[in-house]
């Protein structure tokens, strides 16, 4: 797993840390970005301890379909982590699209808006809660597109509560950026 | 692969016909680690002839992935489906915050200690 952070200036764009991860296609690797998600989030970002807990399971969920649906063995993903203390955390996953499931942004965010209606209370299926409910109920927005690695980019992004009501009036003209709050 | 152990013990003072297992669960449970562990769950419901009762004590679960819910719903709808009842006990907060979003505290009922959950399952 490689780790790199780089400190922006403040007044640039109002990003104050950006940091990018690139792990192996490997899920023996998801628990070491899980710990490192749940410890910038608890001490960096202005975000609960139960929102640290949550965006470790979206990352975790997000890295898991780069690496089991977008990527082949013995590539590496990239993981990007923006924290703008007190205001936002965004996470940018992107797989080399050489995987077994392929697929362009607009069918990733038409599989998204079906597995939202598909996955209800009391669904009993097998597989398909983490990207609907996992990262979709804990987000604020989602936006697939094209990465330079040749796959998909997910970009989510999840707001400080005082700064929700804000995103719910947001409207977006791409239609695979979702504003799901 | 992460690690996670996972025991089972008997439970007693269950109502007659029906038998049950206790089953801890420590550690954390992703995609490198719960195909392998899932499959002592199976093999446990599918010895059983009689209706099981299966509680999960997840005090010492520390994380769990949509695959691992998806195998928690996959046994509750096969053990259910014999007359059987799943439940859950002692899960942390985060644990249980998961559960929520996914709807799986519809389905199966949690319980703040694997004593109450005992209490709960020989009514």
């Amino acid at each position: 797993m490689i780790y790199f952070m780089e400190k922006l200036p403040k007044q640039a764009d109002n990003r104050v840390t950006d940091i990018h991860i690139y792990i192996p296609t490997q899920a023996y690797f998801l628990s070491g970005i899980r710990d490192f998600v749940l410890n910038l989030t608890k001490n960096m970002t202005g975000f609960s301890q139960q929102w640290a807990y949550r965006f470790q399971a979206v990352v975790d969920e997000l890295c898991n379909n780069a690496i089991e649906h977008g990527s082949q063995v013995g590539q590496k993903i990239k993981v990007t982590l923006i924290s703008t203390p007190d205001k936002s955390l965004e996470v940018i996953v992107e797989d080399t699209g050489t995987g077994k499931d392929k697929m362009t942004p607009e069918q990733m965010t038409t599989l998204f808006k079906e597995r939202k209606h598909m996955v209800g209370e009391k669904y009993l299926g097998f597989r398909g809660r983490g990207l609907p409910k996992i990262v979709g109920e804990w987000t604020d927005e989602i936006n697939f597109g094209i990465s330079e690695l040749g796959g998909l980019k997910v970009h989510i992004k999840k707001y400080l509560r005082k700064e929700e009501d804000k995103v719910s009036s947001v409207t977006s003209k791409d239609p695979t950026h979702l504003i799901l709050k | 692969m992460t690690d996670v152990q996972i025991t089972i013990e008997d439970l007693s003072g269950l109502p007659e016909g029906k038998s049950g297992k206790l089953i801890h669960v420590v550690g954390q449970l992703d995609e490198s680690n719960v195909d392998e562990k899932a499959k002592e769950i199976y093999s446990l419901i599918e010895r059983e002839s009689q209706a099981l009762t299966l509680i999960f004590d997840f005090s010492g679960l520390e994380y769990m992935n949509s695959k691992s819910i998806g195998y928690l719903t996959d046994w509750y709808s096969k053990v259910t489906a014999s007359g059987g009842n799943v439940v859950i006990a002692a899960a942390r907060e985060n644990i249980l915050d998961i559960l929520q979003v996914v709807g799986l505290t519809q389905l199966v009922n949690t319980y703040a200690t694997v004593d109450e959950a005992k209490l709960a399952v020989s009514q």
